[in-house]
């Protein structure tokens, strides 16, 4: 039947069966590498006495080496049909391989019982044979890899030094991507898309071994196409080959990458549709293109910090840790914590792992002007401190003023004014500040205008006036201002009726 | 090394071998014994910190810092159906009327109440749909003002569940596993970090009067399972007597119950010495905290120095204890005051039939209380770091469950795709996570598992879910058993 199919794979087309059987070529081929090993290894011990084992036995060994050996060979050759391989690589394996399977047989046959005492001088030809067949072992499974799994496979992780000594060129540092740290300002195709392509579909598509004369291993490759033309349509992502043959079923046989491999992710497909669809750019930045709901949470899933730009193009990771929480900090000495807590203030760290600490007055209500000299004991570790509904005033502020890490600030319904504020400007890491309920003026305002860190204010029933806000919100405009307004337009908003909404109000009847 | 284990090697030491035998002639060895043989039984430990006994359980550590310090969750029991509050579909328009395609539903298991059906005929929502918000979120007409906070929800679409049925589907949210027996989601937040204020319980629990004929509630749903008892979700109700049988009865005043617990924690402690049942201290800490509860109590909860604006704001009902409205406002005042995890439950969204008429009655006594918590909590800055969670067990499918007409349908229950929704601190304001198939059948973008939920609330309170365990019966426990990851895409 082989014999069959291999006159048949003469044909233009080869048959099912030629790639069915040329598909065993790299579970086959292993039988008689291990083979051929165990064989010779058998022979060293013998001869060294080390191995009580009979020459019968090796040979019969080197018999089934030689067998396998040759169908390895014929199953290699239906293999090569289905095209895609590098063709001077693919001759020296093949002839290599031939040449495994026939050095094999000489070895075998010099040894066998009938064959053997008929070739003149047989016993001499036993050992070249069987090292030839070796070296050629060698030598055929290196380049078998290298068709596989590309030429440099094998070394491209050398470390150094070895590498400089073996002459290998340092690894390209264009496959280690440029990290992104900002999505909005990452290169899609460069920074995204690329590294889509080769981690899922270089392997097969590469300069060594182009499945379907394919190549996206660069950009210019990838824009050339393949034997079946371009594959992808500029604008249109979901008529693209290169999308199209993704989101067929994997039992299909045009679907890519092929079943079994490492298939892309609906994410990392959703991205490739959407910069085709795009104009499939080489050298735009998420920022400069329209970024939809399908591939949003992806993108942002990629990580990278920036502030999420409301109604720009919304995408980006988690939001950096403020430096205050992540930077190294001693640990605050035990018996200045337990002087804290003697006060009432709970005092903990804001996790396990950390030195930073949140103190709350929440079980210490009567917490007052005269206790928060304690506060500054622990200055450096202090990053959220909560003194809200307590009886603190202006004079703990001064003491906050101390407080250099201070990242959260609840003063809300306390007696703190303008006059305290002033001490708030040198805190340098303060984001968020909580004062509603107090009878902080435009005035006090003014002194919030010199903290860049700031976030976040809070100033429901405070006594400020529409002017202080937006003097406020010129000194710092990335601020948000929280309250602020009457407490008639609150109750205003609450009864009033539903904003308008945008949509499809000529659907129903 | 794990707290049960020094619990265990504590109970060892002291259980010596002459003590033990001294013990076993009185009969107290037994219940020792007992004991050691129940390692369910733990101490009043948080997770990171022991206690001494009559202590409030120790405030732990988180394992990152956390951005949500409370959370509020406003369960809406009885599944709403998504398809007509949130997840517009205006193929069920076109299609209104013909059969969900099997390819759709693709061997979904029914419900008893639906299996029979020999016809499952597509309902579009009668309401209208409109987008609002900056991110322009879809939502219906039943939802005036939550679609005024639309710029600070967070929308999830794509929520799976495993349960079909009412209970098994609460108990899967609540405790991570369909069965009755584990912790709820509360007790492993007070086991995992204590409760910040000392006269609070970390854990408690607001429950609305529903309708009648409603799904019922159980206690097994803020259960503390396996936990020690002092995670228990403490139910409180509105008016003058929140927490049962906390006042002290007639004749008896204030300090003659401090003499009585005096006394009761001197042989609370002489019991704990000869039997080292760990529950004792649970025992001994409860009776504290319920007698600073006597207090704090009526304090945190008293809303007659409200103003009228406040009540105006949560809508009418707000005056009326016991309606989810008065609730909210209640959650307010609890996070007000640290209280770390407020889990109320809301009833009456099971509309198998007459959906229109009903889930309007439905919608509008939750809509403007649930849009006032979070704009109130927004105003004195407590959104900052406060989590609120909007959401039921599983929603409800797109074919009529009955006789469909154009005014009049029904929906069953559905538990591949349903919408919840967050506002506050650290998830991504106005972001739509999530998409589910034309028919709002499937989920066919961004699943996300209510192991994946639990995982990311934790996550948010600065906790590893698979980190918090508790070993009981032999193997170790979590709220997300095996499961459950992080979903990163929606963390601000």
């Amino acid at each position: 039947m082989i014999l069959l199919i291999l006159l048949d794979a003469r044909a233009s087309q080869p048959s099912e069966w030629a790639l069915f059987f040329g598909h065993f070529h790299p579970l086959v081929v292993h039988l008689p590498i291990g083979f051929l090993l165990v064989a010779a290894l058998l022979e060293v011990g013998r001869r060294l006495g080390k191995l009580g084992v009979e020459e019968s036995t090796i040979t019969s060994i080197l018999f089934w080496s030689a067998v396998s050996a040759t169908i390895a060979c014929v199953f290699g050759y239906l293999l090569s049909l289905g095209g895609g391989y590098e063709e001077e690589t693919l001759n020296d394996h093949m002839w290599q391989g031939i040449g495994v399977a026939v050095f094999t047989w000489i070895a075998w046959a010099v040894k066998s019982d009938w064959l053997g005492n008929r070739i003149p001088a047989g016993s001499a030809l036993y050992l070249p044979a069987f090292v030839v067949a070796l070296v050629l072992l060698g030598l055929a499974g290196h380049l078998g890899g290298s068709l596989t799994h590309g030429s440099d496979y094998l070394t491209q992780y050398t470390p150094e030094p070895f590498r400089t000594l073996a002459g290998i060129p340092p690894r390209k540092t264009a496959i280690a991507f440029k990290p992104i740290t900002d999505v909005n300002q990452a290169v899609v195709y460069e920074q995204i898309i690329d590294p889509i392509l080769q981690s899922r579909c270089v392997q097969c598509h590469n300069a060594d071994k182009s499945k379907g004369d394919l190549r996206y291993d660069t950009a210019e490759m990838l824009k050339k196409g393949g034997e079946d033309g371009p594959v992808f349509i500029a604008g249109k992502g979901l008529e693209s080959a290169m999308v199209k043959r993704c989101l067929l079923p994997e039992e299909d046989d045009d679907h890519m990458p092929p079943k079994g491999k490492p298939q892309l992710t609906e994410g990392q497909v959703a991205l490739i549709t959407w910069w085709i669809d795009q104009g499939a750019s080489f050298d735009k930045k998420v920022a400069d293109l329209t970024v939809n709901e399908a591939v949003r949470p992806v993108l942002a899933s990629l990580g990278g910090g920036g502030p999420i730009e409301k109604g720009g193009i919304a995408v980006a990771g988690p939001a950096p840790e403020s430096p205050v929480l992540t930077m190294a900090v001693p640990a605050a000495d035990q018996k200045l914590i337990d002087e804290v807590k003697k006060t009432g203030l709970l005092v903990l760290p804001v996790s396990k792992e950390k030195n930073q600490l949140e103190v709350s007055a929440v079980n210490a209500r009567t917490f007052s002007d005269a206790q928060a000299t304690v506060l500054p004991k622990i200055s450096q570790q202090i990053v959220w401190l909560k003194l809200s509904d307590t009886k603190v005033s202006d004079a703990t502020l001064a003491q906050v003023a101390k407080l250099k890490n201070l990242q959260k600030l609840h003063l809300e319904q306390t007696s703190v004014t303008d006059a305290g504020l002033k001490n708030l400007k040198g805190l340098a890491h303060l984001e968020y500040l909580n004062l509603y309920g107090t009878a902080i003026t435009d005035a006090g305002l003014a002194e919030l205008a010199g903290i860049k860190s700031l976030k976040t204010v809070y100033l429901w029933q405070t006594k400020v006036t529409e002017t202080g806000l937006m003097t406020l919100k010129k000194a710092l405009p990335t601020l948000e201002i929280v309250g602020g307004v009457t407490e008639k337009t609150f109750t205003e908003l609450a009864r009033a009726t539903p904003p308008e909404g945008k949509g499809d109000e000529q659907k129903k009847k | 090394m794990d707290i049960q284990d020094q619990i265990f090697d504590n109970v060892h030491d002291q259980l010596s071998r002459r003590n033990f035998l001294g013990q076993s002639s009185v009969g107290l060895g037994a219940i020792a014994l007992a004991s050691l043989l129940n390692p369910s039984s733990a101490s009043a430990t948080s997770l990171f910190g022991g206690t001494s006994p009559g202590e409030n359980p120790a405030v732990g550590k988180p394992h990152f810092p956390p951005k949500v310090k409370r959370v509020i969750y406003l369960f809406q029991s009885g599944a709403p159906s998504q398809l007509d509050l949130f997840d517009y579909k205006p193929k069920l328009e076109t299609m209104w009327g013909q059969d969900l395609p099997e390819s759709v539903r693709k061997g979904q298991r029914l419900t008893g109440m639906t299996a029979g059906q020999s016809r499952f005929p597509l309902a579009a929502s009668t309401f209208k749909f409109a987008q609002y918000g900056p991110d322009r979120m879809w939502m219906s007409e039943l939802l005036p003002h939550t679609a005024r906070i639309a710029g600070d929800l967070t929308f999830i679409r794509s929520m799976n569940t495993e349960a079909i049925n009412h209970d098994p589907a609460v108990t899967f949210f609540q405790t991570g596993s369909q069965q009755a027996g584990r912790p709820s989601f509360g007790s492993w937040v007070s086991y995992g970090l204590g409760s910040d204020n000392q006269n609070m319980p970390a854990f408690v629990v607001l429950l609305s009067k529903g309708r009648d004929g409603d799904q019922p509630l159980y206690a097994k749903l803020w259960s503390n399972g396996f936990l020690p008892s002092v995670h228990q979700g403490v139910v409180f109700r509105s008016g003058p007597d929140p927490v049962y049988y906390l006042n002290n009865p007639p004749g008896i005043d204030r300090p003659s119950r401090r003499r009585m617990l005096d006394y009761l924690t001197k042989l609370h402690q002489e019991q704990y010495k000869q039997v080292l049942d760990p529950e004792i201290n649970s025992r001994m800490a409860q009776y504290e905290m319920a007698y600073r509860m006597q207090t704090s109590v009526p304090e945190t909860l008293d809303i007659s120095k409200e103003p009228d604006y406040i009540f105006d704001m949560y809508g009418p009902d707000s005056r009326k204890p016991g309606t989810f409205a008065a609730n909210c406002l209640l959650a307010r005042k609890l996070v007000e005051k640290d209280v770390k995890f407020v889990q109320l439950y809301h009833q009456g969204w099971d509309q198998h039939g007459n959906l229109p008429n009903d889930i309007r009655i439905q919608a509008k006594s939750v809509d403007q209380a649930s849009a006032a918590l979070v704009m109130d909590l927004k105003q004195r800055g407590l959104l900052d770091d406060t989590l609120v969670i909007w959401g039921g067990e599983f929603g409800r499918g797109p074919y009529s469950q009955g006789k469909l007409t154009r005014e009049n349908y029904g929906r069953d229950h559905h538990p591949r795709a349903f919408s919840v929704w967050m506002a506050g601190a650290g998830v991504k304001k106005g972001m739509v996570y999530g998409q589910t198939d034309d028919f709002g059948y499937n989920v066919v973008n961004q699943p996300v598992h209510v192991h994946d939920f639990q995982a990311t609330v934790l996550h948010l309170l600065g906790v590893d879910h698979e980190k918090l365990t508790f070993k009981s019966q032999g193997r170790r426990y979590r709220l997300t058993d095996v499961h459950g990851k992080v979903v990163k895409p929606l963390l601000a």
